[in-house]
């Protein structure tokens, strides 16, 4: 039998419009290192990290998707095993944030309803040619009551902080989760689940 | 390289003949594949895609009735709209049709729709083949009429800078917020540059040639992944041997394009995804072969959950084009076009790929496995893989 090298595993989703830089973040994420060559997307790529948060070993299992519309019926069935999702827009283009209601009505569809969500507007390095202010990222998530950071996957602004936040989110309604050093007994697993 | 000689000659041989011996080419080039040399490639894949009859004869007929159509397409669907475009610019005031024209017949909402279609095969035509810098490079023979900067029409390139523009200043009207209108340009220099006005790069022409097939076949429209059908189609002809087919590699492309899509199209059509010809059933179809073939790594597969969706839906819409370099994809469509049950040969190769890394399956988990599949080409020897689909389409 292989020796268990993590202690949780948690999947997570990358969705968004066409050309936002998802690949790009889980790329910086994964490899630490920023490419403008990536090709686009097809139906759905998939990338494994290691981090440690609380103490615990956890695998994230990311998923990264395709953003046009074609592709929709392959990448919504990874909706529902997803526990965090990463919705992803560029602050250079309108029409992606324009957009963000769009994905997540897809998410209320599809995910699970208990789903960890955050909002990311990306290439905030390119600040000549925003077209989102911040403001509205920020006014966008606070209605949706979803956490929000811009970033730079080129300049390696928040990659990391958005996805160990996301992590952090799940992981702490994760059942028989070490919070608290102090209290973290035997039984109290049971009432941990029935909290939420 | 006495055999490559021969096998070169037997090519030769089948070509010279005033009447092509169909079955015979077809065999070689399934077999051993194309060479590059002599324009053998480029008049294969012509013959085998229907592009051209096989009556010698006839090549330069069929051949010159395309690429007049071809011109006329430009004519009709980027250079008229183009100089109407032109025009409505410097005649503020007084125009009966106007961007904010309500009318479903306005010119307008078409010019947007497509615009949005511009973008998105403009974003996937920059990032073709990143790792080769072909597709980056000026073609030897640009389309004169729309890259004169003096020319009275509005061509792709500067419609994509345009709209980019055009929704900035939306952006910031909406906000209310009053800046300088610089027009400023967009800027294409930090990731993929724009080559001066004069000249073309050789994905501006895959660019033109996929919004042309899109405003023909409405229906389809453009869907992501075809320009790495087109690509590899594109690269052979522009880079042909002979000076007559690289000038011509625009409007042959164009056509062979259509072509092979005609057959292969109902994989990028999200409705017919669980019909007869959709992707759904060529999946199922590979899980089919594979359960019949090697039983133990189908179940290994299933106990996994690790669905084709995952893999082999890239796979077989894009002929494989993103799983291998250039000259190997090359190589991989040598055969299947020369398929004579078409792209049946596709799910063997597909099912060989598997059968190939087959130990390394059943002995990691899910996550190398994915990995695994989703990058198979560093794992695998092609001409093996490529052998064992060929004896597995024999018996």
């Amino acid at each position: 039998m292989a020796k268990k090298t993590y202690d949780l595993l948690f999947k997570l989703l990358l969705i968004g419009d066409s050309g936002v830089g998802k690949t790009c973040l889980l790329f910086r994420f994964s490899d630490d290192a920023f490419n403008t060559t990536f090709i686009s997307t097809i139906g759905i790529d998939f990338k494994i990290k290691t981090v440690e948060l609380g103490g615990k070993k956890i695998k994230l299992q990311i998923w990264d998707t395709a953003g046009q519309e074609r592709f929709h019926t392959i990448t919504t069935s990874y909706y529902r095993g997803s526990m965090g999702i990463m919705l992803v827009y560029d602050i250079t283009n309108i029409k992606t944030f324009d957009n963000i209601s769009k994905w997540l009505r897809n998410i209320d569809e599809h995910a699970n309803e208990d789903v960890e969500k955050m909002i990311l507007g990306n290439k905030c390095d390119m600040d000549d040619k925003r077209q989102v202010p911040t403001a509205r990222g920020e006014a966008i998530a606070r209605e949706h009551n979803i956490p929000f950071l811009e970033t730079s996957a080129k300049a390696n602004i928040n990659v990391e902080k958005a996805f160990m936040n996301l992590a952090q989110a799940i992981l702490n309604k994760t059942p028989g989760r070490v919070s608290e050093p102090n209290i973290n007994i035997g039984t109290q697993d049971t009432s941990a689940r029935r909290c939420c | 390289m006495a055999g490559y000689q021969q096998r070169l000659k037997c090519f030769e041989d089948l070509l010279e003949a005033d009447v092509i011996d169909l079955k015979a080419l077809r065999n070689l080039c399934f077999i051993s594949g194309c060479p590059h040399e002599k324009s053998i490639r480029s008049i294969c894949w012509k013959i085998f895609l229907n592009y051209i009859p096989l009556e010698k004869r006839k090549w330069n007929d069929v051949l010159q009735k395309q690429r007049n159509l071809y011109k006329q397409y430009i004519e009709e669907i980027i250079i008229l709209p183009g100089k109407k475009m032109k025009s409505k610019e410097s005649a503020n005031g007084e125009l009966e049709d106007h961007p904010l024209n309500p009318n479903p017949d306005s010119e307008w909402r078409e010019t947007f729709r497509d615009n949005e279609m511009l973008l998105q095969i403009d974003k996937d035509c920059r990032r073709l083949c990143p790792d080769l810098s072909f597709f980056q490079q000026a073609t030897e023979y640009p389309c004169e009429v729309l890259i004169n900067s003096s020319s009275s029409v509005e061509n792709l390139r500067k419609r994509v800078e345009q709209c980019v523009l055009q929704s900035e200043t939306v952006a910031k009207n909406r906000l209310g917020i009053t800046l300088n209108v610089v027009s400023k340009k967009r800027t294409h220099s930090d990731e993929y540059s724009v080559l001066p006005d004069g000249k073309e790069a050789h994905w501006e022409v895959v660019e033109r040639i996929l919004f042309l097939y899109a405003k023909l076949n409405p229906g389809l429209n453009y869907v992501q992944g075809m320009n790495e059908i087109l690509g590899p189609i594109y690269y052979t002809f522009a880079t042909d041997p002979d000076q007559n087919y690289r000038e011509h590699a625009e409007a042959d492309s164009f056509f062979c394009f259509t072509c092979l899509m005609s057959e292969i199209r109902d994989f990028f059509i999200k409705t017919l995804d669980d019909s007869q010809f959709g992707i759904g059933s060529k999946m199922n179809q590979l899980m089919e072969m594979l359960k019949e073939l090697d039983r133990p790594l189908w179940q290994r597969l299933q106990d996994q959950e690790l669905r084709p969706q995952f893999y082999a839906f890239r796979w077989i819409t894009l002929l494989l084009s993103q799983e291998f370099q250039l000259p190997d994809v090359l190589r991989i469509w040598d055969s299947l076009f020369a398929d004579s049950h078409r792209f049946e040969f596709l799910i063997y190769i597909c099912c060989a790929i598997l059968i190939s890394v087959r130990q390394d399956i059943l002995k990691n988990d899910f996550p190398s496995n994915m990995k695994l599949v989703q990058r198979v080409e560093s794992e695998i020897d092609l001409r093996q893989v490529l052998a064992k689909a060929r004896e597995l389409s024999s018996t």
